[in-house]
């Protein structure tokens, strides 16, 4: 496509990210969930798989599911600088998705994690997997962490033990609005890798064929919370 | 002693029910033991309540909610109390339900165990488990319940040679029951290679107090559990026809140090033998009798060591069973056929009466498809306390 | 002159760091930590001192084996470490104890030296307690 100048004045600079590459991890079900970076063709099933939950108050699911479809949104109509988009993907189906981008060479801003599937720290290893990407595939310094809800802080900031850069405010800030910014430095990223950073590499070809069209899930947990789906009501 | 029958049973989904308020959700399984016992009309023949529940002041901010319960589902005037006993809160409350008809001062009673723990964050909810140890010598350290059942496990591990790969059957046998079980907390079931074997299994299955990991302790869950008990000699009994009722053929209880390291060998969980054995004793059974069995897994390692505490392997041999599918639902004694603990979830006041609920389900033969132990005739449920400072033991038997 | 005796100055001073453990008056055994009844010689306390002896404080700590470990991940609520290790410790005189393990490679039956320092803190005030580290 052509792209036309006032387009071209709307777009941000890109600094032309190297690709992550896929991995897979088993998890504790023993399923395995591919986890690969998506391209712009593919966000049309990403907005379609995060809208419902912009209903959904609990758990903070709602603010991070709206802020998300709007990351997707910007990357798919280059509106946001340097943006990657990292989904896992069980059998074909999404079971979480990250958003995250860099600043410049040196620093990334990491932007929100959704986990769909729950219970088996999708969200843990998604999260771990942005990371990854930012520190060892795309060399970066450091990465900046901001989190909305209470079982983010305590998954991120204590469980890592990120550097709190609050005092170094203004000038170390989250774009995400002003609040608290803890630091991922490559010195603390070194120290818990091995704890939080998995998967096997290269991805067996036809895994990776499973995960090559995505799909929207069948079940959002979020959604009925006490009946699992309908499945295995009670009897008697 | 009077015998005592229980003839009607009641239990809400385990979970994240923190929307709804605890006394709501103990109302719920009460009333569902109401309609299993078929005396929701005529639920006024209920003498005496008891209630197991530990955390409702600390974290739902409520307090004496056996009378609440009691308004709740229009119960008045029966008697009403509320028992704690940390974590053993469930089968106190049985045992008190047991005592006051085989006294003679009740014919039908009550026993409704609840929690709604999810009411607060991941670590307030640590904390508040945390408030049974020892003010000074242990709470204040930060000390936790896993802590002390991570240097119970590294000690048996270095004494018996148990393997992470043996812990890690356990979840597994207690998974593949648990998904079975439309109450059961966690909906999935976890493969050894998933928690395990794989290169992932270290980050996937984390740890959480080193040696345990995620999948060697039960979850944080909300829920209730209630029972119906009735004097088998008393004129009340000609309302329970629906159902044979199942006996309670013996309770035991005992207690040991409150500090863990005042135990002198601490491996060994004193209370869990004197509770068995006097149940045993009530009972005039021996573990041999014993079809099939709800042992406290909290953390897994307990389900092992409570085993062998009860009689049904030598110490640190039940890894032995494990492996070789004794404990499993078709195997020679099954244990923790619900999911135990670890799949089926752990509301504080609940477990102990779950863990009843369990047992009569099994014993009626009314347990779910590929989850019936086959003509089972005495389960024996453990319910653990503190670490293992108060147990309280109890045998159930098809009349 | 007014009686200096009517006033605890020590309550001024900074807490001397120290974790006790109490002497039973009657036997002489050393229990720790100070429960109401002695189990050996069913003694009484009352920590008022009115009735009964509040007992004899009597410092504890000093070598020590380790008798187990953790490293705990998962703290309660007032903690921002990433983890904590944990040990049970038998000190020379018989009696244990529970604390903070400051050796980051433990094992068990291994020798270590027991200090107190602030082990938790919490609103307006500093909670003191065992570290066990490694002699010298």
């Amino acid at each position: 496509m052509i792209v036309d100048e006032l387009e071209k004045k709307l777009r941000p600079p890109e600094m032309g990210l190297a690709p992550y590459p896929a991995k897979v991890i088993t998890l504790a079900s023993g399923e395995k969930m591919v986890c690969r970076e998506v391209s712009r063709e593919e966000a049309g099933v990403l907005l379609e798989t995060i809208f419902p939950l912009i209903g959904v108050p609990d758990d903070f699911y709602d603010i991070v599911a709206v802020r998300m479809y709007s990351e997707i949104l910007g990357w798919y109509r280059y509106r946001v600088a340097n943006e990657f988009v990292i989904v896992g993907a069980i059998d074909g189906e999404i079971a979480g998705i990250v958003t995250s981008r860099c600043v410049d060479e040196k620093v990334g801003m990491s932007l929100h994690t959704l986990t769909i599937k729950r219970g088996l720290r999708v969200g843990a290893q998604l999260f771990a997997a942005k990371m990854e990407h930012h520190l060892e595939f795309l060399n970066q310094e450091e990465v900046w962490i901001v989190a909305e809800s209470p079982i983010g802080f305590r998954r991120w900031m204590i469980e890592y033990g990120l550097e709190n850069a609050y005092d170094r405010y203004p000038e170390t800030h989250h774009e995400l609005g002003g609040v608290p910014t803890y630091v991922l430095t490559k010195e603390i990223y070194n120290r818990v890798r091995d704890e939080k950073v998995t998967g096997v590499r290269p991805v067996p070809p036809e895994l990776l064929a499973t995960a090559e069209c995505l799909r929207v899930p069948k079940e959002y947990p979020q959604l009925q919370r006490y009946r699992r789906g309908g499945q295995k009501r009670r009897g008697s | 002693m009077r015998k005592v029958g229980i003839v009607g049973i009641g239990h809400t989904v385990f979970g994240n029910l923190s929307e709804f308020d605890l006394v709501d959700i103990m109302s719920f399984a009460s009333a569902d033991a109401l309609d299993d016992a078929d005396i929701r009309k005529e639920r006024k023949i209920i003498d005496q309540v008891f209630v197991a529940n530990v955390g409702a002041g600390l974290l739902n901010h409520q307090t004496a909610i056996a009378s609440s319960l009691v308004s709740r589902i229009d119960l008045e005037p029966a008697m009403a109390e509320t028992v704690e006993n940390g974590p053993a809160s469930g089968a106190s409350a049985l045992k008190c339900g047991y005592t006051a008809i085989a006294s003679g001062m009740a014919d039908v009673v009550m026993v409704t165990g609840g929690e709604v723990m999810r009411a607060v964050t991941g670590w307030k909810a640590t904390d508040f488990v945390a408030t049974l140890l020892h003010p000074e010598a242990e709470y204040n350290y930060g000390l936790t319940l896993p802590a002390f059942a991570a240097m119970f496990t590294r000690l048996y591990m270095e004494r018996y040679g148990l393997t992470e790969e043996e812990l890690a059957m356990v979840a597994v046998k207690d998974h593949d029951n648990g998904i079975k079980n439309p109450y059961a907390h966690v909906p999935y079931t976890c493969t050894l290679e998933g928690i395990y074997g794989s290169p992932d299994a270290n980050v996937v299955n984390n740890l959480i107090a080193d040696p345990l990991r995620l999948y060697n302790m039960c979850p944080v869950s909300d829920g209730a559990a209630s029972l119906v008990l009735c004097a088998l000699d008393s004129a009340k009994m000609k309302h329970f026809k629906k159902k044979p009722p199942i006996l309670i053929q013996g309770i035991g209880a005992a207690t040991d140090t409150h500090c863990i390291h005042h135990r002198k060998d601490p491996l060994e969980l004193k209370a869990v033998a004197l509770s068995a054995e006097r149940a045993y004793k009530m009972a005039g059974l021996g573990p041999k009798d014993i079809s099939f069995a709800e042992l406290h897994d909290a953390f897994v390692i307990l389900e092992l060591a409570i085993s062998e505490e009860v009689g049904f392997f030598k110490k640190g041999r039940a890894r032995e069973a494990v492996v070789q599918g004794l404990t499993r639902i078709d195997g020679k004694l099954p244990i923790n056929t619900s999911g135990g603990l670890k799949a089926k979830g752990h509301p504080l006041g609940a477990t102990g009466v779950s863990q009843v609920f369990e047992l009569v389900k099994q014993l009626r033969g009314e347990a779910e498809e590929g989850r019936q132990v086959g003509n089972p005739k005495h389960g024996m449920a453990v319910n653990f306390g503190g670490f293992g400072n108060n147990v309280v033991t109890t045998i159930c038997s098809k009349e | 002159m007014i009686d200096t005796d009517v006033v605890d100055f020590d309550k001024y001073r900074p807490a001397k760091l120290e974790v006790y453990a109490y002497k039973c008056p009657e036997c002489g055994t050393l229990h720790y930590p100070v429960p109401m009844i002695c189990k050996d010689c069913s003694a009484r306390r009352d920590p008022s001192g009115v009735l009964f002896s509040s007992w004899e404080k009597v410092p504890l700590g000093g070598k020590c084996s380790l008798l187990s470990w953790t490293r705990l991940y998962a703290l309660p609520e007032g903690f921002e470490d990433r983890y904590l290790l944990f040990g049970i410790v038998e000190f020379e005189n018989g009696l244990r104890a529970s604390g903070r393990l400051l050796v980051q490679d433990p094992k068990i039956g291994m020798k270590l030296v027991s200090k107190v320092g602030v082990v938790r803190e919490k609103i307006g005030e500093d909670v003191y307690g065992f570290m066990f580290d490694r002699p010298g």
